[in-house]
């Protein structure tokens, strides 16, 4: 026997990477814009969905895959409004491709223009994976406090849209959007500050306004085939 | 803590890169961390022990999503010891070319004061070596 060195030097998520590239092309080529929503616990991502579907009605098709590590709580909120596939990690603490692509198949067999995947609530593991979504959006509440971003710079520095929650509680607790928008900045600058109330529907129509421009832009883009 | 399904990961493809050579066992892997990979580098020493353990038992209790299972079991890396080379975080500036490093996680240029830096490196999580026993061909 002989012991042998050999020099790979490879991204080691470099598969995952060209798969989750793959599954957006496709969806981009069937009209889908995926928006994968990543916050801590508590954000409000559920009840921004609710929402952005009251908001909508039937304007649009949109569907819902929710993470959870038990119960199907977020789903059964979401079904009333549009079809929901509920993905149970058994106690993982993100959402990787497959699972998302589990999920997707057993959706009703139709083009979605929207689907939104609801990340599990945590700030960290869910950034590095990246889930063949077109616009990652990170949801930060009020009462988080508005140091968060610097805390956590893998999430913010991978996200597209930092959206403010619970803006109705801001006269009640120690929140800046000009501090936690300056320091979302400092770990990226281009970063898209939005604020919404779900609660009382206030910033909804430019949210989902903004949506359905970046779903024409990827329209424009769409790879020919 | 994802940094177990990472590190599931990176065994599958150091045993698929050892198995294509016809290694016997793999004795060691270097891989390259940047404090942006998102990735911690305690916790994978940790999960890599856990891992390469669990790949060898026939009674573990496997967590992970079900597409995720099965495939790194019987790893050649059992015995194998893991490297990791830390790398730094660096920016380099769009307006002005300035490489410095970021520390903190503060974003700019330590130069010119721009926030707008391109990262150059930093969030590598990257493979870069496997040593293995390799069979000695018959003759």
């Amino acid at each position: 026997m002989s012991e042998r060195t050999i020099v790979v030097n490879r991204d080691i998520q470099a598969e995952r990477r060209a798969a989750a590239n793959r599954f957006r092309e496709k969806l981009t080529r069937s009209g889908t814009f995926v928006v994968n929503l990543v916050s801590s616990p508590g954000a409000g991502k559920t009840s921004l969905l609710e929402a952005t579907c009251r908001y909508w009605k039937e304007r649009w098709k949109v569907a819902v895959l929710v993470g959870d590590l038990a119960t199907d709580r977020d789903a059964q909120r979401l079904r009333p409004f549009v079809p929901v596939e509920q993905l149970t990690t058994g106690g993982a603490c993100h959402l990787e491709l497959p699972l998302v692509e589990q999920g997707l198949a057993k959706l009703p067999d139709e083009k979605f223009d929207f689907l939104f995947i609801e990340n599990i609530g945590n700030l960290v593991c869910p950034a590095s994976h990246d889930l063949g979504e077109h616009l990652r959006v990170v949801l930060l509440s009020t009462t988080e406090g508005d140091d968060k971003p610097g805390k956590y710079p893998k999430m913010f520095r991978t996200s597209d849209i930092m959206l403010v929650t619970k803006t109705d509680l801001l006269p009640y607790v120690p929140f800046s959007v000009d501090r936690v928008t300056d320091d979302a900045r400092l770990v990226r600058e281009e970063m898209e500050v939005m604020s919404v109330s779900s609660l009382r529907d206030e910033g909804i129509d430019q949210w989902c306004q903004r949506l359905q421009t970046r779903r024409e832009a990827m329209l424009v883009e769409v790879p020919s085939q | 803590m994802h940094e177990w399904s990472l590190v599931k990961a990176l065994i599958r493809q150091v045993d698929g890169i050892a198995r294509e050579h016809d290694a016997v066992a793999v004795r060691q892997i270097t891989i390259e961390l940047g404090p942006l990979s998102g990735v911690e580098p305690e916790l994978v020493r940790l999960a890599f022990r856990q891992v390469v353990d669990e790949a060898t038992s026939s009674v573990a209790e496997d967590l992970s999503p079900r597409p995720l299972r099965d495939s790194w079991r019987n790893s050649l890396a059992e015995n194998a010891t893991l490297t990791i080379q830390e790398v730094p975080l660096i920016v380099r500036c769009i307006a002005c070319d300035n490489e410095n490093e970021v520390t903190d996680f503060i974003f700019r240029c330590d130069e010119c004061g721009s926030g707008r830096v391109r990262v150059i490196s930093g969030d590598e999580f990257r493979l870069l070596t496997i040593t293995f026993d390799e069979r000695l061909a018959s003759v």
